[in-house]
């Protein structure tokens, strides 16, 4: 499955009038459904870290949810113990988050693919193990209380509309640097390993160094998912950040499709709505989201998006067919 | 406390090397890790409390007929989960059997519900054997553990039936063209895994007891036995069982018993980094 790295207005001028109209969310609904946009934005910035990893360097992490949670309580702590605001906060979290994955990838990524994944299913549960016990750092399994807001300069953004809007800034801020990442020689790089790790060591990429400088970028989009979380929620748990939550990311980007950034927004839509729309149905809502999964995964193995432009090829290939055709 | 946390250790190991076991046929015969094996052994552990406590049923006459429905159960899981995503890209079918792990564990907690259960154990009591109290429960599963890898043993290697998926898990291709049925091959591998992972469970349940969850946990140990015995080995798997359980007892007797799991997962990415193949080579090669 190739794919060239041009510019691809139809998707980045969707992408451009979805978060349009996501701004404009706080104004027409209620502020639960406001809170719920958050926290799927949050959910958002992590797929797109799992985007990043799979989608364009093709390695399979399942430790996302862990870094996740090393954002969050970094996060944490700047914000209650060392009384700094929220910007610093907001860099320690990424920059944290980034290094412990870059280093934890200097060593993880001498494993390949299978080997990989399992490396990462271990550093899960073990981050989901020092979360849980290590109290000084996490609160313990009590966990960490009274986060204090989003503070920038003396305001505090203390409604949900105004969280809302920081959390859109940074997710579309994101989404613009992971765009330009996949046009870079960086991003080209990242998916010359997907398609053929040996081909790309024999061009000269050093793909260790490579891959994990992907695993730092996802770190830090995690990182930031993180910093989010830990203001936004005010409260965290190690119940939060588990193995099955990053089952969940990856479930979202492979329903989305992992050939674009677009792929990861499409698929937390549908899992949140999903998540949200059969609440009412609570006892059996797991059950008809699994058989849901396993049904996507028969009819659409690449996802909504990879669907839809098998299609609207099937149809291009068509009109071209008719207009040879005609003359 | 020594003898009696190594038979304990041993006991707990040899489960879960069976459950690797189990993961390692199937990786072998299609070249997917299964990550609803977990959930196996907690199906087969509810069919078990079944015939076991609803029906009255004596224990070990219950845990043969859990194990033929899981083998059901594992036939069905491969037709949708993976004989119908055969040609798609491996993540797809990583995620359709995580579907899968989420229908066997809703259905699990919308049938039998989410209390804890608890099953008869195959012998009650204990025996002291040089100053440790040792749970016959623990015997019975070695005893039971050893006789399956026994036959499952002669099973690959000594009857045609073997053959066959030894000749599939080779080469799909080429055994179909020497005559062999590929589907009814892999489904019978599917029905051999799943058959054996139920059976754990119901071994499993009078010790840990019977959750919606615990196939997670388990799972992942599973997990840990492969990787630490080498990939796609199947006395590997057993010996990986056998140090996952003894450093998980162990462990949690001298260390910490919070760290359970992480100290396994320390053991476990120690051996990715220092001896990535594991303890054995594979048998079958690396598929290209």
């Amino acid at each position: 499955m190739l794919q060239k790295s041009k510019k691809n207005p139809v998707s980045a001028m969707a992408m451009t009038a979805f978060a349009l109209l996501l701004a404009l969310a706080p104004v027409a609904t209620s502020v639960y459904t406001v809170h719920v946009i958050s926290v799927a934005m949050i959910s958002y910035l992590c797929v797109l870290s799992v985007y990043v990893l799979l989608g364009l360097c093709g390695q399979n992490s399942f430790a996302q949810a862990g870094l996740w949670g090393v954002g969050a309580y970094l996060a944490g702590n700047i914000l209650l113990k060392t009384g700094g605001g929220t910007l610093t906060a907001f860099v320690v979290a990424i920059a944290g988050t980034a290094l412990l994955a870059f280093v934890l990838g200097f060593a993880f990524f001498r494993l390949k693919q299978y080997y990989f994944t399992f490396a990462s299913i271990g550093l899960m549960t073990i981050l989901n193990g020092v979360f849980m016990n290590w109290e000084p750092f996490s609160g313990g399994a009590v966990g960490m209380k009274n986060i204090p807001t989003f503070t920038f300069f003396g305001w505090q953004a203390t409604t949900e509309q105004s969280k809302f809007y920081i959390v859109l800034v940074v997710c579309i801020v994101a989404t613009v640097l992971i765009g330009l990442l996949f046009r870079s020689s960086l991003g080209r790089a990242f998916m010359a390993i997907r398609d053929n790790e040996m081909t790309a060591d024999s061009m000269g990429i050093n793909s260790l160094l490579t891959k994990s400088i992907a695993f730092a970028i996802s770190g830090a989009l995690c990182g930031a998912a993180g910093a989010l979380h830990a203001s936004l929620s005010g409260y965290l748990s190690y119940q939060s950040f588990t193995y099955n939550q990053s089952t969940i990311y990856l479930i979202m980007i492979m329903i989305g499709g992992t050939i674009s950034p677009a792929g990861a927004l499409i698929g937390t839509c549908v899992i949140t709505i999903l998540q949200e729309g059969f609440r009412s149905l609570q006892d059996y809502m797991q059950l008809i989201y699994g058989v849901g999964v396993i049904l996507l995964m028969i009819f659409q193995p690449e996802g909504i998006l990879g669907g839809g432009k098998a299609l609207y090829e099937r149809i291009c290939e068509r009109r071209k067919k008719a207009k040879a055709g005609s003359r | 406390m020594i003898v009696q946390l190594l038979v304990s250790g041993i006991a707990v190991g040899i489960v879960y090397g069976l459950i690797a076991m189990g993961m390692v046929l199937i990786f072998r015969a299609v070249g997917i890790m299964n990550f609803a094996q977990g959930d196996f052994l907690m199906f087969g552990g509810y069919f078990a409390y079944t015939f076991n406590q609803m029906l009255g049923l004596n224990i070990v006459l219950s845990l043969i007929l859990a194990s033929l429905c899981m083998g059901v159960i594992g036939v069905i899981f491969m037709r949708t989960s993976y004989w119908a995503l055969r040609g798609a890209q491996a993540k797809a079918i990583i995620v359709s059997a995580m579907g899968a792990s989420i229908v066997l564990k809703e259905g699990a907690r919308l049938i039998w519900g989410s209390i804890p259960l608890s099953l008869d154990k195959v012998k009650e009591g204990s025996v002291t054997v040089a100053g440790a109290t040792i749970q016959w429960q623990y015997v019975a599963i070695i005893g039971i553990a050893l006789l399956l890898m026994l036959l499952v043993y002669l099973l690959l290697e000594k009857t045609f039936v073997g053959n066959i998926l030894q000749a599939t898990a080779q080469d799909q291709y080429m055994s179909s063209l020497v005559g062999i049925p590929v589907i009814v091959s892999i489904g019978l591998t599917f029905f051999l895994s799943a058959a054996l992972t139920g059976i754990c469970g119901g071994l499993l349940a009078p010790i840990f007891f019977l959750s919606n969850t615990m196939g997670a946990t388990a799972g992942s140990k599973a997990f840990a036995a492969i990787v630490i015995g080498g990939f796609g080995s199947v006395p590997g798997a057993i010996i990986g069982g056998l140090i996952v359980g003894l450093v998980e007892q162990f462990g949690g007797a001298y260390i910490s018993s919070t760290y359970q799991l992480v100290l396994i997962y320390v053991v476990l990415i120690a051996f990715l980094m220092f001896r990535p193949r594991g303890l054995f080579k594979e048998k079958i090669q690396e598929k290209a």
